[in-house]
């Protein structure tokens, strides 16, 4: 049980520290994959909405502190991504390879809107060079989403997060 | 609904997030207890993650085909040589501009006078939204938030926040920097040079319709923004665009710098912006 919330704990701080280091030598055009998203989706999609928002607000808030800049944000755009895609849970065949990659290209495409209008919110200007950035962010979210999923699915299915039924 | 503990939870976080948000939008002095926490785990990671590639790259080297690194020697002999040359016709220049400004009591900062502290790039920012770096060092070493960072190819961005051990580096590419800048062929027009966001293009506002401004013109540093000294290259220019108004020009700038490649940079550690004579208050 706490080797579980160990791991969850685990996997989005190795996921920003990737995200800040290793993944920038990899970019296309300059735009890096958003691991930390996709962790969120992945466990909103197994574990529902109220589990989804909460550990998406907590991995937000992580990459926040890190920014130090417009902290709540990300905390936001994530805490909602994961309850929108939460509500999917139950309602989804997990067993399909494709509905975690079309997850996570929704996913990619709700946590950039909830961010584009928070910053415009608070007096930050967006060019359309933004739009290009979210467009090859959800290709690379979209490469490394099949990888991720079959790695969680048999996880939570072997050994790792054993599943006791959501609440 | 209302008497859901759940909603108000969320309500509550919702409401503390949009207030921290605000709160955090503009430049602090100090960061938080709970962000020093998240460097401290990082920086030493990072550093080592650094120092591992160092060590990498050199293995590269010694690896690496012995006559392509000969070839590459003797085209670097080649540039030097011809910078040597170039050097010493400058100098002569420089002599002549000092001699000119002592006759016009002239006194004119220059890059020459500054106190450089090498730093290296250790991180990027993790996400998209913004452009910033993070160097290795910090409050120890004596970096305060606002001082200039140069690379010796032009302007790389300002210190925006400082650890102990290192210290956040916001690119002049964010979309939350501008900076006042002049064409150096003409020294006429002042603009502001903003971020867009992407590491390849900068866009230059506010240049008035009758500007000799063309395509290939250097941009430099105004001075006029308090935040750069005066006379660091920005970049060139590589579009002018007319705005729909008519009376105003925007160009688009090619940076000087090759931010995707940057690995070291350099901190101005003893700027001191000039003091404004009125009680206007300077904007960015």
């Amino acid at each position: 049980m706490v080797k579980k919330y160990i791991i969850l704990a685990f996997l989005p701080l190795l996921a920003v520290f990737l995200q800040s280091t290793l993944f920038h030598h990899f970019s296309i055009k300059g735009s890096i994959p958003d691991m930390v998203l996709i962790l969120v989706v992945f466990y909103a999609l197994f574990r529902g909405g109220r589990r989804g928002t909460l550990y998406g607000l907590l991995c937000g808030l992580l990459e926040d502190l890190y920014m130090g800049h417009f902290i709540g944000v990300n905390m936001l755009a994530k805490g909602f991504t994961g309850y929108i895609l939460g509500r999917a849970q139950g309602t989804v065949f997990k067993e399909n390879l494709w509905v975690g990659i079309i997850a996570v290209v929704a996913g990619t495409l709700i946590n950039s809107l909830v961010v584009a209008v928070l910053l415009l919110a608070n007096g930050s200007m967006l060019e359309l060079e933004v739009a290009y950035s979210i467009l090859y962010q959800c290709l690379y979210n979209l490469l490394l989403a099949g990888p991720i999923y079959l790695w969680y699915y048999y996880s939570i299915y072997d050994r790792l997060f054993r599943m006791t039924g959501e609440s | 609904m209302l008497g859901n503990k759940w909603f108000w939870l969320v309500f509550l976080v919702v409401i503390g997030a949009l207030i921290t948000m605000n709160q955090t939008s503009l430049p602090r002095e100090d960061i938080t207890m709970l962000e020093k926490v998240v460097h401290g785990v990082y920086t030493p990671l990072q550093n080592g993650v650094n120092n591992i590639r160092g060590h990498w790259g050199n293995l590269g080297d010694l690896l690496s085909d012995k006559r392509a690194m000969q070839s590459r020697i003797q085209e670097l002999e080649q540039r030097n040589a011809q910078m040597a040359i170039d050097n010493q016709a400058l100098r002569e220049y420089e002599a002549q501009a000092k001699r000119l400004q002592n006759i016009l009591q002239f006194k004119e900062d220059n890059l020459d006078i500054y106190d450089l502290q090498v730093a290296a790039i250790i991180a990027r920012s993790p996400n998209n939204w913004h452009k910033t770096v993070l160097i290795n060092v910090g409050a120890n070493a004596g970096i305060e938030p606002g001082m200039p960072v140069i690379h010796p190819d032009g302007l790389v961005g300002r210190i925006s926040r400082v650890n102990s051990d290192s210290a956040q580096v916001s690119l002049i590419t964010d979309r939350e920097m501008a900076v006042g800048v002049i064409l150096q062929r003409s020294r006429e027009t002042n603009g502001i040079v903003e971020g867009t966001g992407s590491s390849h293009l900068l866009r230059m506002n506010n240049i008035p319709y009758y500007s000799s401004i063309e395509e290939n013109d250097r941009v430099i540093t105004s001075g006029l923004s308090a935040n750069y000294p005066k006379g660091i290259d920005v970049g060139i220019v590589s579009k002018v665009n007319r705005e729909p108004s008519g009376l105003l020009l925007s160009a688009e700038v090619k940076p000087a710098v090759d931010f995707d490649r940057l690995e070291e940079v350099l901190v101005i550690t003893n700027y001191h912006p000039p003091i404004v004579e009125d009680d206007e208050e300077m904007g960015e």
